[in-house]
């Protein structure tokens, strides 16, 4: 018998990607590698991250993923997009280790995004 | 059930459901006073139990219009496929070890070859075309004097193409070249006249015609040279080709569907044909939307296509409550393109987006056009969520 592969915040995140679309204006990163699309897109003020934003193209853990991301980093510090963890992600979604190579591109975008937003802020400074 | 919850099944190619005048042949012989004696006894109990299995013949032979002992029951048509494909080639060894089939067989059939294969015989792998057709001529090249059998399926389980099994059995015909047919998608859905084909095995199961999981069957021609070794052993049952006690209420409920399709199978095939038009016309208009297979020589149930630029996995979960297969062989650990749709020359973007419809007799108007209606905003919401290519 075959069980659903998917988890139910899996699901949830899939079926209302709330951070789907695009910030116009903002900081921008695109990763496209393992058969994954990847575009995050972040505006920021004071440090810290105001509203994040995602395009993607890949299975449903990889858009929940990257949904999941969006949620949890608006209103953290830019810093923290460094201690991103592709593992613990993995971990709270329930992803097959077969698909860790995807959610790893998601790890890339992050990091990626994060130095970019370093160095416009600290550009301000 | 509110309609936002509603479950639409599409999946008839997978499976459907059992008729209720089966479940009813069927309950019937599983009470407390049903015919329960093995139908391989002699006593009076045990014919009364063979009856059953002589009826259920007499209603496949009738579907299919052939004699009712030229079936040989089985579990199902991979067990079918397997005691045609191995009885035969290992009955004819001495004579050659070349066999012939095509890329875009079933699973049930490629892995037999396959395994054929490691035990040393020679197989070819016969392309379609970009229809899925096979071509009579590339038949008739593959053909080489120590050929001894060929198995090409009527209908494909993806596609819905069918194959000319009336000229590829002449062109078998013509070489003493035994032809086995796997008929799992169409026996019971299109006109089948086994008297007036050059077949000479047919696999076919009863749970694609609304009969019981669980159980299927044989067909083997009353042809001089066509003979097959059993592959299982231990009794005498069934010319010692199949032994084991036979399942009298699934045989019986095979029977009953066999009888039911032979009632109904010009409606099925004009209601089929009605809501695959429709179902199409819904969807063709949706940019990047590409048919897979030939709308004129496939089955009616079934329609397969792909999408430009929209992830497989993603759609099939997007489509939810829809019930329809992907174009993925699809398992725990990984999604791969459909070898069927690779061998019609599609891209693997192009065969992993690939969704099968497949319509059966409950299928409603209703359904299809929710189906169409999910299909539309699924495509939508996922090409508005994806980056450019380029960007």
């Amino acid at each position: 018998m075959t069980g659903d592969p998917y988890s139910e915040r899996v699901r949830a995140l899939f079926d209302a990607p709330a951070h789907a679309g695009v910030l116009e204006g903002s900081s921008m990163v695109t990763v496209d590698d393992q058969g994954v699309r990847v575009q995050l897109s972040a505006d920021i003020g004071d440090g810290s991250i105001t509203a994040m934003r995602f395009l993607a193209w890949g299975c449903p853990h990889v858009i929940a993923a990257v949904e999941a991301v969006c949620a949890d980093y608006e209103g953290r510090a830019v810093s923290d997009l460094d201690v991103f963890r592709a593992a613990e992600l993995m971990q709270s979604l329930a992803v097959p280790t077969e698909k860790s190579g995807r959610i790893l591109v998601i790890e890339d975008a992050v990091r990626s995004l994060g130095a970019m937003l370093r160095g416009i802020s600290g550009s301000r400074h | 059930m509110s309609s936002d919850k509603r479950l639409v099944y599409l999946d008839y190619a997978a499976t459907t459901p059992v008729d209720s005048r089966v479940r009813e042949t069927m309950a019937a012989l599983l009470g407390e006073d049903a015919d329960f004696a093995n139908p391989s006894a002699i006593h009076t109990a045990g014919r009364r139990s063979g009856a059953h299995i002589a009826r259920a013949a007499a209603q496949l032979a009738s579907l299919l219009n052939t004699q009712p002992e030229r079936f040989i029951w089985t579990s199902g048509a991979t067990e079918s496929n397997n005691l045609a494909i191995l009885g035969a080639a290992r009955h004819r060894e001495h004579r050659g070890r070349h066999l012939i089939t095509m890329l875009t067989e079933h699973k049930a059939v490629i892995d037999v070859f396959r395994a054929l294969e490691r035990q040393g015989f020679d197989v070819t792998w016969l392309k379609p075309d970009e229809r899925g057709v096979l071509d009579i001529a590339v038949l008739e090249a593959a053909m080489r004097d120590d050929t001894q059998l060929v198995s090409i399926m009527h209908v494909n389980n993806e596609t819905g193409v069918r194959q000319d099994i009336e000229r590829i059995g002449e062109c078998c015909r013509e070489h003493d070249v035994l032809l086995h047919v796997d008929a799992a998608q169409s026996v019971g859905k299109l006109p089948i006249d086994l008297s007036s084909l050059a077949v000479d095995l047919v696999a076919m199961t009863a749970h694609k015609l609304y009969g019981p999981k669980g159980v299927g069957a044989l067909y083997i021609a009353d042809r001089p040279g066509v003979h097959i070794e059993p592959i299982m052993f231990g009794g005498a049952q069934q010319r010692r080709l199949r032994p084991g006690t036979l399942a009298v209420p699934l045989i019986a409920g095979f029977g009953q569907a066999a009888d039911i399709a032979s009632e109904k199978i010009s409606d099925d095939l004009e209601h089929l044909t009605t809501l695959r038009s429709r179902l199409w016309d819904g969807i063709r208009e949706i940019p990047g939307v590409q048919l897979n297979g030939d709308l004129e020589t496939s089955y009616p149930g079934l329609l397969n296509v792909s999408v430009d630029d929209i992830e497989g996995e993603s759609l099939l979960l997007a489509l939810e409550p829809l019930c329809v297969a992907t174009g993925s062989a699809c398992n725990s650990h990984k999604q791969d393109p459909s070898y069927v749709l690779r061998a019609l020359g599609r891209s693997d973007s192009e065969a992993q987006s690939a969704i099968r419809f497949s319509l059966g007799r409950p299928t409603s108007k209703s359904d299809i056009d929710f189906a169409i209606k999910q299909y539309q905003n699924a495509v939508a919401k996922l090409r508005a969520m994806a980056p450019d290519r380029a960007a």
